[in-house]
């Protein structure tokens, strides 16, 4: 025998907004089974915002960072940069010099559509 | 909706011995902006504080979805009847978000959900003042939607940049929802205020049985009234921006123009905005009153809370039937 404060279990919800939206976290809720989990994260999550799909996940089944682990990441000091665009800027005048255009993150990502032929 | 009920029977925890360094990170962590999460080293007040106030919170939530819901079979139209449904079921949301940000709190004690519920019943856990009151016509719907949600409005909204980040991301929701019971409150005041002399008459009845509960909602302006007081732990640990009397004063700076504009007067003569001072000057409620009032002695205080009991007992048979193994009762 149980006692009934056994019977919750703590499960993490996920919704996606839109078919190009991440699932993104949402919040807890206590529930007796992954069915109930399902239920009251439609009910509590879904009253009124659109949303196109939901996941719940049993907390004790997520590895999270720990408080250490999160200090540790917010507080490195190793140098990114030279994975990103940063330090590239000096193209915009080269091309410029040539008559061109840059061919920034804006122009990449509205080449979704070419001429049909 | 929400406020910090300052209970007057209960003592500030005593100053315990910090981890000093480990003390003095938490400080500079919160001073910088940063959020704390449940599984962060936190000071013992800070917890302490937390618990009571969020489990406050959550439980005055769900009280207080249950004299709005009174009104949902006896609301005058299709359109009210959906609306006031819509807005019940937000705050028994609310208090789900709430209740599991306190039990997240409470694990290190091994306290969970059920322990809330039992300290609800036998009156260890308040819950706010204004849901222990009775809803006696259908003006009280919009009264509880626009000034009591409001007053709830601006105490919440106090504390979206809290420093606890589950309690404060619950509060960004939860926030957004309260615009809709705003509106849905002034909707209905509005009707009322431009109807008849009898629609008049309910709204104005209805703003002289609430001004006093409107007025406490914020708590007594220092511990002196009622005995004890968080709010100054609350400001120092980032937790809220503003005192009692602040958001008092913010509340009537907000909300007393559109009360006059409507036509409405509420039950004190003396009400002034002091220029020279730039503060509202108003005949206190009675604090004694108040004391009662959240000790459980209020008008509907016994009914709610057996309402809730018998919810909880009835219910027992679907937690026992869902449970996977045999529930001792």
């Amino acid at each position: 025998m149980s006692k009934e404060s056994d019977f919750y279990q703590v499960y993490e919800v996920f919704s996606r907004r839109g078919n190009k939206a991440p699932m993104q976290h949402q919040f807890s809720l206590l529930a007796p089974n992954r069915e109930m989990a399902m239920i009251m994260a439609q009910e509590n999550f879904m009253r009124r915002e659109e949303v196109i799909d939901v996941w719940v996940v049993k907390q004790s089944d997520i590895r999270k960072m720990t408080s250490e682990e999160r200090q540790h990441m917010t507080n490195r000091i190793d140098n990114k940069e030279y994975r990103t665009t940063k330090g590239y800027g000096y193209l915009r005048q080269k091309w410029k010099e040539k008559e061109q255009g840059m061919l920034d993150e804006k122009e990449i990502m509205s080449w979704k559509e070419v001429k049909k032929r | 909706m929400y406020n910090y009920v300052e209970d007057g029977d209960s003592k500030t925890t005593a100053y315990v011995e910090h981890d000093k360094a480990k003390y003095d990170a938490f400080m500079a962590r919160i001073e910088a902006g940063e959020k704390i999460e449940a599984d962060d080293w936190m000071p013992e007040d800070y917890r302490m504080a937390l618990i009571k106030l969020i489990s406050m919170h959550g439980i005055s939530e769900i009280m207080g979805a249950l004299p709005e819901k009174e009104w949902v079979p006896k609301a005058p139209t299709l359109r009210r009847k959906l609306g006031i449904m819509a807005k019940v079921q937000d705050e028994m949301g609310h208090g789900q978000l709430l209740l599991r940000v306190a039990e997240d709190l409470m694990k290190p004690y091994g306290k969970t959900r059920e322990n809330l519920m039992e300290d609800l019943l036998n009156g260890d856990l308040k819950f706010h003042n204004v849901f222990h009151m009775p809803t006696k016509t259908w003006a009280d719907a919009g009264m509880v939607g626009w000034l009591v949600d409001g007053a709830a409005i601006i105490s919440q909204t106090n504390m979206l940049d809290a420093s606890y980040g589950p309690y404060q991301r619950a509060l960004q929701r939860i926030c957004q929802e309260e615009v809709f019971h705003a509106q849905h409150g002034e909707s209905i005041i509005m009707a009322l205020a431009e109807g008849n002399e009898y629609q008049r008459d309910i709204l104005q009845e209805s703003l002289n049985r609430w001004w006093p509960s409107l007025l406490m909602f914020f708590g007594p302006a220092s511990a002196e009234t009622t005995g004890s007081s968080k709010q100054d732990i609350m400001i120092k640990y980032k937790i809220r921006k503003s005192t009692n009397e602040e958001l008092r004063q913010a509340f009537l700076t907000k909300y007393m123009p559109r009360v006059f504009s409507l036509g409405l007067t509420v039950p004190d003569e003396t009400i002034r905005y002091d220029e020279e001072e730039e503060k509202w000057i108003y005949k206190q409620p009675n604090w004694d009153e108040f004391k009662q009032i959240i000790r459980n002695n209020g008008p509907r205080s016994k009914e709610r809370l057996r309402l809730r009991e018998i919810a909880y007992e009835n219910n027992r048979w679907v937690r026992q039937a869902l449970a996977t193994e045999p529930v001792s009762v």
